[in-house]
């Protein structure tokens, strides 16, 4: 049995609950075991990273040195997450003189980064540790009818030279995922651009454009739903098209799902297990729901 | 050796202070080729934010016009620039070192100082409602494991972190 | 030393010197020491009457070893070294020193103490020359050949050259076909004309007078008598020393006869093979059998074998009118013997695909330049019509990009020089041909610097081609229109654009030509950080590698356009013919020499001999010893610094004579100050205390100077033993770490100094008391503050005590 520790963040179990059923319960189905750790904080994503690097640094180090003493990788759900603890992973085991830096910083709370540790998204267990072949012969419900427009955002693929999950330029990893869970993946027109979630809260007229052209290019290509990586790049899609209808009185309709919730629907999860509710999904999915069963 | 010069000690060059600070090392690099302006999606809608010319003020100098404006919080830390750049310039990094150095310096502005009240207090940038964290069990959730918020502040105290809390100078 | 007789020549530069120094008290003290014959002061001794008595001397018999104090030994040392030749005795007798530059000059303000140190330098100067020995010059014959590797523009200069000044040349290229890049470039700026245009030779080929320029295939250059052409051959094994290089060629079968082959046609029109053409950038396909057009040479066509049926089909066997087909050939392997190498091997373009956002190679209206050229040209794939390779419809909207993959830190940081000049040429071919097309060149920098690059620039502009300062970031595909949209920001304008083409033409990289590095590996060639060739020095030895007889030209050393590699090639072939023109290599054998009883086989000095003069030799009782080639040898002495059974020395700078050295210049203090030795390499340290002495300026007395060829001879138990001779202190003197003239010779003994100062602090002695300093000729300044500061420094540090030594 692959186990791993499960890194949350904050978000999720914020206000994600469906994000997180999903995947605890595809992965249990798939042979992954998560545990929880105590003591984990947040993350220190890019809002922590512009107010001071080091700390985020130091930060992170903390979580992943929880990870080494428990002796599991982690794991993590959300990109921005996955960003900031890779990130923090790969610089330290790097640079001897930044790790000796940081874990003077750590030593004030008892911690010592040692190095020893993976970093993984989700989608990197799926592949390697789960394999193609044994989800496709895992899905009991293949997605048949299903057209997803992949989204990647960008902490999952950048900077590829630290995080190295795929590609940063052609990847592939997110639209045979979900073609092995028997669904189509669509291609539409910039397709790696950034959703501007983080510009949220500074500039949310930036955010809510950036939203819009990411969504209407969806649209145009005719998928029948997004499937995104990231709790922030979901309520962006999400939660963006109601701010567009009123703002703009554009109504596009387009259900945004996690790529966790769709692979959960293919293991034969109903959506009842899985806290899909129109609080966490504001654009409602009921279409895609009566396609996947 | 004997021909080594003495350090000004004297006011640093601003592009030398950034070189100096965690993510800023390669600010020197640019040659203004303006492959990061043309991949950033931010700058494709409003004029307010161009990373090559953000940059380029730096690298001349301008440190109030870069530090006290809008421009280096409207990034959106997509990192296409830095993905991109031929002189490897760690640009996304390069705009955090700008935005620490800003926050430093007192230009804080308040979603920010928000931020770093929730995690000074909390351990987390976004609470976790009561509502949702007891509503964990019902739906098959196992239960929260505590948040390591004082051995977080130890470390935030050992950064200096917890002296920027503060909210902005108008 | 029994009858040595050493000859003192003392010059006073016209009683300048002896202004300063008391050349009475000079002449007395250097009468008494033991071998001194005779004693002569004069105002010069280099040239004129002084030389001549010096040459009386000898011929009398009266002195076997010359010791002169001079001005400017390193030029005066020539004429009185010839001069001693002449009189009969061995050159390498003489010992010069400067008393000038390295004494009265710096000590003019204390004229006792320069004194006194004049006399520890003749001294030095005395007891060194006492132990010098007799040199031989050394002849090794060479071969009056070469071989060019390359027969691109640069390699068919060069064969030229050295085939017009009599000299056997062979000319070997791995494609069946002359020409290189220029084959496919179709045109060459800033004049524009044909690519494959060269010299003629001089020599008489009845069509052509000496001053018109031909192309290759109408200048008669293959006819030459001396001039042996193999195509499709390459080098596949090299052997020899300089002068005798025995070369390995194999020369891949062409199956068809070059004597019989008419060139017309006929095979071609009933080959059933046919593959894209790479020439031609496949946009349009050739034969298995083919032949290039425009012929350069030879004029014979080649089956392409990785296609070819052979006897499955054998149809152009039996159409051929001449029955030039032989489908029996094989690969045959030769040996050539030369004197002299040249390498010729070009550049090409580097592949762009892994700028993925640019989507060149699963895009086929993104081009690179070369392949552009191929459709401007009249004779290319589509008659000289630019089109869209996916549609063949004619491109009227062009966006070039420039610095693809060049000053680029993750694939090619340099810039590589012609591509704005060669973008620029196309876009003007192009206008100029079809004036209605929409040209826009993408760029970072606009480099046009060589001689009327700037007008081409002008008349580009005036030609309405435009111009955007700033790098695409990715370019797209309008799937509708099914054209290319570049994304740019026009930083001038500050204004994001997408720019629509019906074609993109990138500027790649240009990077060293493909099998580079196994060449390199089978001469023992270095290569640069880049992957080209490594030229010796490009400012004082531009062609030269740093082996003898092995020069490169062209492309092979960095992209350049061909004025350039005009210019290179003729140098790389003035090199050779220098090189061979004697027959033979004269070199004096001030080389190393191994003592076999002390030889430990440790191998460390074949590794680190930078000229690999070193080999490892079995002798009878069955173990190795090393071995030095006298032909290789540098004479740097840093084998002798690296041995550690001390079995290797160096003629004329034996431990022994350096020894000698060291205790004459440390006998005679005469100042209230610690003895300072300073011991300078011959290339910069050295030169660098002349410098200081010639610019007048000043430094404390108790410094004194002596030469070695390398710092890197220096052996740890040396700088040890400076101490116990009197030393307070010790400099070692040489050259820039990265800038030795010996390539690793001052990093040896910087090691060295570092390693000593350990164990002077071991034994409580202050590790400060010696120190490495690293300067240029010019750099004077820099030699006369090192020995104050040491002076300084060692003053404070106090009396050295050295228990045992009296």
């Amino acid at each position: 049995m692959t186990s791993y520790a499960l890194f949350l963040g904050c978000l999720i179990p914020a206000h994600q609950p469906n994000y997180e059923l999903s995947v605890r319960k595809s992965l249990a189905k798939l042979g992954i075991e998560l545990v929880d750790l105590a003591n984990m904080t947040c993350c220190a994503p890019p809002p922590v990273q512009s107010i001071d690097l080091e700390t985020s640094l130091a930060v992170a180090a903390y979580n992943i040195c929880l990870a080494e003493e428990a002796d599991y990788d982690l794991i993590t759900l959300c990109s921005g997450c996955f960003e900031s603890l890779s990130m923090a992973n790969s610089m330290l085991k790097a640079d001897e003189q930044l790790k000796a830096k940081i874990n003077k910083i750590l030593s004030k709370a008892g911690k010592e980064f040692l190095g020893n540790k993976d970093v993984k998204h989700y989608l990197q267990v799926l592949i390697d540790d789960v394999g193609l072949k044994r989800l496709e012969q895992s899905v009991s419900k293949p997605l048949t009818d299903l057209k997803v427009a992949a989204f990647y955002g960008c902490h999952a693929l950048r900077p590829s030279e630290l995080l190295k999950l795929d590609d940063p330029e052609r990847p592939r990893i997110l639209e045979t995922l979900i073609e092995t869970i028997g669904a189509k993946s669509v291609e539409y027109l910039n397709k790696l651009k950034c959703c501007g979630g983080l510009l949220k809260g500074y500039s949310d007229d930036l955010a809510l454009s950036l939203a819009r052209e990411k969504i209407a290019n969806i649209a145009r290509a005719g998928a029948d739903c997004v499937a995104t990586l990231c709790p922030f790049c979901f309520v962006a899609l999400d939660v963006g098209q109601v701010l567009l209808r009123g703002k703009f009185h554009e109504i596009y309709d387009m259900p945004v799902l996690h790529y966790s919730e769709l692979l959960a629907f293919a293991l034969g999860i109903g959506s009842k297990e899985l806290a899909i509710t129109p609080a966490t999904h504001k654009i409602k999915v009921d279409k895609v729901i009566s396609k996947t069963s | 050796m004997m021909y080594d010069e003495e350090e000004k000690t004297a006011s640093l060059e601003f592009s030398e202070v950034v070189t100096r600070r965690l993510g800023g090392e390669t600010i020197r690099r640019c040659y203004q080729c303006g492959t990061c302006a043309s991949s950033c999606p931010v700058a494709k809608i409003t004029e307010r934010f161009n990373p090559r010319e953000i940059i380029k003020l730096s690298l001349l100098g301008k440190k109030d016009e870069v530090l006290s404006g809008d421009a280096i919080w409207l990034c959106c830390s997509c990192y296409n620039c830095q993905e991109r750049c031929p002189q490897k310039v760690e640009i996304a990094d390069v705009i955090y070192a700008l935005r620490n150095i800003a926050f430093e310096e007192s230009h804080r502005p308040n979603i920010y100082s928000d931020f770093a009240s929730a995690l000074l207090n909390d351990g987390r940038i976004v609470k976790i409602s009561k509502f949702y964290e007891d509503k964990r069990p019902a739906l098959g959730l196992p239960p929260l494991q505590p948040t390591g918020v004082d051995m977080l502040r130890k470390i935030l105290s050992a950064t200096g972190f917890d002296r920027l809390q503060q909210k902005e100078k108008s | 030393m029994d009858g040595v007789k050493v000859g003192v020549f003392l010059s006073d530069c016209g009683n300048q010197l002896s202004k300063i120094l008391d050349f009475d008290d000079l002449t007395n003290y250097v009468k008494n020491i033991s071998g001194v014959a005779l004693v002569s002061r004069r105002s010069e001794f280099w040239r004129g009457e002084g030389l001549q008595t010096i040459k009386d001397d000898i011929e009398g018999g009266k002195i076997n070893r010359v010791v002169v104090a001079e001005s400017l030994p390193k030029l005066s040392e020539v004429n009185i070294v010839q001069a001693v030749e002449e009189a009969g005795l061995n050159p390498y007798l003489v010992e010069t020193i400067d008393l000038k530059d390295h004494c009265a000059w710096p000590h003019r303000e204390t004229p006792k103490e320069a004194t006194e140190k004049a006399k520890a330098m003749l001294l030095a100067a005395i007891e060194r020359a006492k132990l010098l020995e007799p040199i031989e010059k050394l002849e090794f014959p060479t071969l009056k050949s070469t071989l060019v590797i390359g027969g691109g523009i640069a390699g068919m200069q060069a064969a030229i050259d050295l085939a017009d000044l009599g000299f056997e040349v062979n000319l070997i290229e791995k494609a069946p076909f002359l020409g290189g890049l220029a084959s496919r470039a179709g045109r060459f700026f800033p004049t524009d004309d044909c690519a494959i245009c060269i010299q003629s030779p001089a020599s008489d080929v009845k069509t052509i007078t000496h001053t018109s320029r031909k192309c290759v295939y109408r200048s008669g250059f293959s006819e030459i008598p001396n001039l042996t052409i193999l195509t499709n051959s390459k080098v596949v094994g090299v052997e020899g020393v300089p002068g005798n290089y025995k070369v390995t060629i194999e020369n891949k079968p062409r199956y068809v006869d070059e004597m019989k082959c008419i060139a017309c046609d006929l095979c071609t029109t009933v080959c059933p093979v046919e593959v894209p053409d790479e020439h031609n950038a496949k946009l349009k396909n050739r034969k298995a059998i083919y032949m290039r057009v425009p012929n350069v040479y030879p004029p014979v066509y080649v089956i392409d074998e990785s296609v070819c049926k052979f006897y499955d089909c054998a149809k152009c066997v039996e159409i051929c009118p001449t029955r030039a087909i032989n489908l029996d050939q094989k690969s045959k392997q030769m040996t050539l013997k030369v004197g002299s190498i040249i390498v010729a091997t070009g550049f090409q373009e580097w592949d762009s695909r892994v700028i993925k956002e640019y989507h060149y190679g699963d895009n086929p209206d993104v081009i690179t330049n070369l392949e552009l050229a191929r459709m401007i040209d009249g004779f290319g794939p589509t008659g000289g019509a630019i089109v869209r390779p996916s549609d063949r419809k004619p491109a009227k909207k062009i966006v070039m990009i420039q610095c693809v993959g060049s000053r680029d830190r993750r694939w090619n940081p340099y810039c590589s020089s012609i591509c704005c000049m060669i973008s620029l040429k196309h876009a003007s071919l192009i206008k100029s041909a079809h004036p209605d097309t929409d040209i826009t060149l993408c760029y970072i920098d606009i480099r046009t610097t060589g001689r009327e690059h700037e007008d081409y620039y002008e008349r580009a502009r005036e030609m309405g081609i435009k111009f955007v300062k700033g790098r695409p970031s990715e370019i797209s595909r309008n799937p509708e229109t099914n054209t290319l949209i570049v994304d740019v920001e026009d930083e001038l304008l500050k204004r994001l654009l997408e720019l629509e083409a019906d074609l993109v033409v990138l500027a790649p990289a240009m990077v060293p030509a493909e099998g580079t590095k196994e060449l390199a590996e089978l001469l023992s060639l270095e290569l640069d950080k880049d992957g080209f060739f490594k030229e010796y020095n490009a400012k004082l030895r531009p062609t030269e590698t740093k082996l003898r007889g092995i020069y490169l030209c062209g492309g092979a050393t960095y992209p350049k356009d061909v004025p350039t590699a005009s210019l290179h090639a003729h140098s790389a072939a003035v090199k050779a013919a220098k090189f061979l023109t004697t027959g033979k290599i004269v070199k004096d054998q001030r080389t190393a020499v191994i003592n076999g009883d002390y030889c430990g086989d440790c191998e460390f000095c074949p590794v680190t001999c930078p000229y690999d003069a070193i080999s490892l030799e079995e002798t009878t009782e069955g173990h190795f010893i090393a071995k030095i080639s006298d032909l290789l040898c540098e004479g740097c002495g840093i084998c002798v610094g690296t041995c550690p059974l001390s079995a290797i020395e160096l003629r004329h700078s034996r431990p022994s004579q350096i020894q000698a050295q060291i205790k004459g210049l440390m006998s005679v203090n005469g100042t209230s100050k610690p003895l300072v030795l300073a011991i300078c390499c011959s290339e910069c340290g050295h030169t660098a205390v002349d410098s200081s002495g010639m610019a007048m300026m000043k430094y404390p007395a108790n410094v004194r100077v002596m030469k070695v060829p390398c710092t890197g001879i220096l052996q740890v138990h040396q700088l040890l033993d400076a101490f116990k001779a009197g030393a307070q202190g010790v400099m070692v003197v040489g050259c820039k770490s990265d800038g030795c003239h010996y390539e690793v010779g001052v990093q040896k003994a910087e090691k060295k100094v570092e390693l000593v100062r350990i164990l002077l602090k071991e034994y409580g002695i202050e590790p400060e008391r010696l120190e490495m300093f690293n300067m240029v000729y010019i750099e004077g300044n820099k030699f006369a503050e090192a020995a104050q500061m040491m002076t300084e420094r060692i003053e404070k540090f106090g009396q050295l005590q050295l228990v045992g030594v009296s």
